[in-house]
């Protein structure tokens, strides 16, 4: 059996020895304060192997002991959290370790003498930084897998319709039996149906996150109001196209219009409303409320004159969002009121803005690209994805306004 | 009246301050009726929706046939068919795909945004994320239909590229959104105390996120995940486009399939209004608002749960 012995520090490899005892005995003679002079960190490694055999280079070692050169520790047990105190007491263990059956020396059996400093990382510490390490990249991999094909995705869309996006496609009305031309009476009648819905929703909704903000009491009522919101976001939007249908259409006898379709949408995004004006209202600090109070204001006088002006910017927010929500929307308007062919569209002019009554049906842009894009053929796919994209840029534009007027207002925000 | 009134303007303004109670009381009512209009909404959605299906719910209608058997044919000559099974396992799978792609993503961007990073990374992330939940579903599945669709058939050399698969994906881009800015919600709400009692005890970030946080916001990261499945179950534009649309109890993930909500869409505006086909699309309405609300109960008492706990 031949011992070689390696300092793994200055670049010298191994040196043969014998026994145990006399590789040991070689380490020791030349290591025992070599850390201390060098500084260098210290690790050195016995490998068993038969007499003239060749070291693999990188094997793993079944023994690790570890080692304080730093000469200040007590002696320990040779493990990572208790050193021995020295290279040389280091030697005496393993022999007798050796002696009493404990190290097992076949051919190729690796033995490391790690040095280790008074404050380094143990084992565990190494291990906990890792999986700190890993779980961090895995954590942001997954953001960006998110993110990155999303947006890898809207940069198509825009790419693949630049052709097409002209003012003339933007202001020009249908043609050809809607297959060419622009789309400018489609999305006006996005933009009336967003409005329309928005002029019935957001009364009804700022007045109930009023309600639920400022007067409801803490009981099970109140309880059963926010469960109704939460329910009411949560309703497929195909069955808010059903109850728009049975209540609008048939029940109010409204037909098939713009007022029946707005009413749907109003229903739909009523939560948006009342969720975003409650949060604006509900970040007016209690303070202004009773400094009011105080002075001998009622409670509606309370919310006229602080609380109102006080959130106006935060559920202007909301109002924005809202319209952003409906001008998207195409399951609760399919049976309430677009439809997909009209003839006789006025082209130029207040007609050409205004071209749709409340009880006329209209055009919508969302409507126009799902009956132009799976069942009519003829309409080039450029012409589609230019529908796409402005549906995508409108929606993202008026988000966009929404979030930085937010920004904005926080940043402003006094209190 | 004994008041010293000179005017006409003077009296008007004395009539005026008079009412004012008045006024007030008025609005007061008008704020406490506009309050309790999202319950009557809801229950408005319910009745209207009932009431189309209530002949064929009340009458006649064959429950067994209605849930077990897979044959949706209800414009057959010979004998109409109302069986649902394929469309509700097709919706159910469908969200069974969609979020096993989106629960860990969405968690996951979760927990990245409220744990590991801070400052401007975090508020743009935010912003990214808030922005994506408001591209519509339309356009959404318009990407199935024009951009994956031929994605799918080069890689994975599917006849169709419209199918569940496609259907799966589109619809967890739409649901992530909810399950990020609720799950980041949850986590939110995980007292900071919690995590410096973890930091003292010196555990690291990943430490505390899955022995503290994970436990701590397990509710609410449930009802994130519901709400995601409801919005994958509700979703119709988008799932029109990109499931295929043929009826079929999918055996692979590169299936057509038809889903509830899109079958309402596609075959309403077919049927004569209070005919039974006509009935059975409304009851198909019934069935998808009582799944939506029972998962909305689920997730409000889950989260509610909690905070009882937590006050207690």
């Amino acid at each position: 059996m031949s011992l070689p012995a390696s300092d793994g520090g200055d670049g010298s490899r191994y040196v043969n020895a014998d026994t145990l005892e006399d590789a040991l005995a070689i380490i020791a003679e030349r290591h025992d304060d070599w850390s201390r002079q060098t500084g260098y960190p210290l690790c050195l490694e016995i490998v068993c192997q038969r007499p003239g055999g060749t070291v693999h280079p990188r094997g793993r070692s079944r023994y690790n002991f570890f080692v304080d050169t730093s000469g200040s520790a007590a002696d320990g047990a040779g493990t990572e959290l208790d050193p021995y105190g020295g290279v040389s007491s280091a030697a005496t263990e393993l022999i007798r370790l050796r002696r009493a059956g404990r190290l097992d020396l076949r051919a190729g059996q690796r033995i490391r003498l790690w040095h280790r400093e008074m404050f380094s990382a143990t084992s565990l510490e190494r291990r906990k930084r890792i999986r700190e390490a890993v779980a961090r990249s895995v954590f942001s991999i997954m953001v960006t897998a998110l993110v990155i094909p999303v947006l890898a995705i809207i940069a198509y869309l825009f790419f693949r319709a630049a052709p097409v996006i002209s003012p003339a496609f933007l202001f020009e009305n249908p043609k050809d039996g809607m297959t060419g031309g622009g789309i400018w009476a489609p999305l006006v009648g996005t933009f009336y149906l967003a409005i329309i819905s928005l002029c019935i929703d957001a009364p009804i909704g700022i007045l109930a996150a009023i309600y639920l903000n400022e007067y409801a009491p803490d009981n099970w009522f109140t309880r059963m109001i926010n469960l109704a919101v939460v329910n009411l976001a949560g309703v497929p939007s195909i069955v808010h196209g059903l109850f728009g249908f049975g209540a609008f259409v048939l029940a109010a006898r409204m037909g098939a219009s713009v007022l029946a379709a707005s009413c749907t949408l109003a229903v739909m995004s009523l939560p948006v409303i009342i969720t975003c004006t409650r949060e604006a209202l509900a970040s007016v600090p209690m303070s202004f409320r009773e400094a009011c109070w105080n002075l001998g204001a009622t409670r509606w006088q309370t919310i006229r004159t602080i609380v109102l002006p006080n959130s106006f910017g935060g559920i202007l927010t909301g109002v924005i969002f809202e319209i952003c929500r409906t001008a998207g929307e195409t399951a609760p308007i399919l049976f309430t009121g677009v439809v997909f062919y009209m003839s006789g569209l006025p082209d130029h002019g207040l007609e050409s803005v205004l071209p749709y009554g409340l009880f006329d049906q209209c055009l919508a842009l969302q409507y126009h690209l799902f009956i132009s894009s799976t069942q009519m053929t003829g309409v080039t796919e450029e012409t589609l994805f230019g529908m796409a994209a402005v549906l995508v840029g409108l929606t993202l534009t008026i988000n966009s306004v929404s979030i930085s007027m937010r920004i904005y207002l926080r940043s402003r925000k006094k209190w | 009246m004994g008041i010293p009134t000179t005017s006409v303007a003077a009296r008007v303004r004395h009539v005026w301050r008079l009412s004012e109670r008045l006024r007030e009381k008025a609005i007061e009512w008008a704020i406490r009726i506009c309050g309790w209009s999202a319950i009557f909404f809801v229950l408005a959605i319910f009745f209207f929706v009932f009431r189309e299906a209530a002949p064929m719910l009340l009458g006649g209608l064959d429950f067994k046939e209605f849930f077990t058997s897979p044959n949706w044919r209800p414009t057959s000559q010979v004998r109409p068919e109302y069986g649902i099974l394929a469309l509700l396992v097709g919706s159910l799978s469908l969200a069974g795909v969609a979020m096993a792609v989106a629960v860990p993503f969405g968690l996951g961007a979760a927990v990245f945004i409220s744990e590991f990073c801070g400052g401007k990374t975090k508020e743009t992330l935010k912003i990214v994320i808030e922005l994506l939940a408001a591209v519509p579903s339309i356009v959404w599945g318009f990407v199935g239909l024009f951009v994956l669709a031929p994605l799918i058939v080069e890689w994975t050399g599917a006849q169709v590229g419209v199918n569940l698969l496609n259907a799966g994906i589109v619809v967890a881009l739409m649901s992530v959104p909810i399950i990020v800015s609720i799950g980041e919600d949850a986590l939110k709400a995980v007292p900071d105390s919690y995590r410096e009692a973890a930091l003292s005890l010196g555990a690291s970030r990943w430490e505390i996120v899955y022995r503290v946080l994970f436990p701590a916001a397990k509710n609410g990261l449930l009802a994130a995940v519901l709400l995601g499945v409801g919005r994958a179950i509700g979703e119709t534009m988008a799932v029109l486009m990109c499931t295929g649309h043929s009826i079929n109890i999918p055996h692979s993930l590169l299936d057509p399939i038809r889903a509830l909500t899109a079958t309402i869409a596609t075959e309403l505006g077919d049927t004569v209004e209070g005919d039974e086909h006509w009935q059975a699309l409304f009851t198909i309405g019934v069935v998808l608002f009582t799944i939506t609300f029972v998962i909305n109960l689920t997730a409000d008492l889950v989260v509610k749960g909690i905070r009882s706990e937590k006050s207690a």
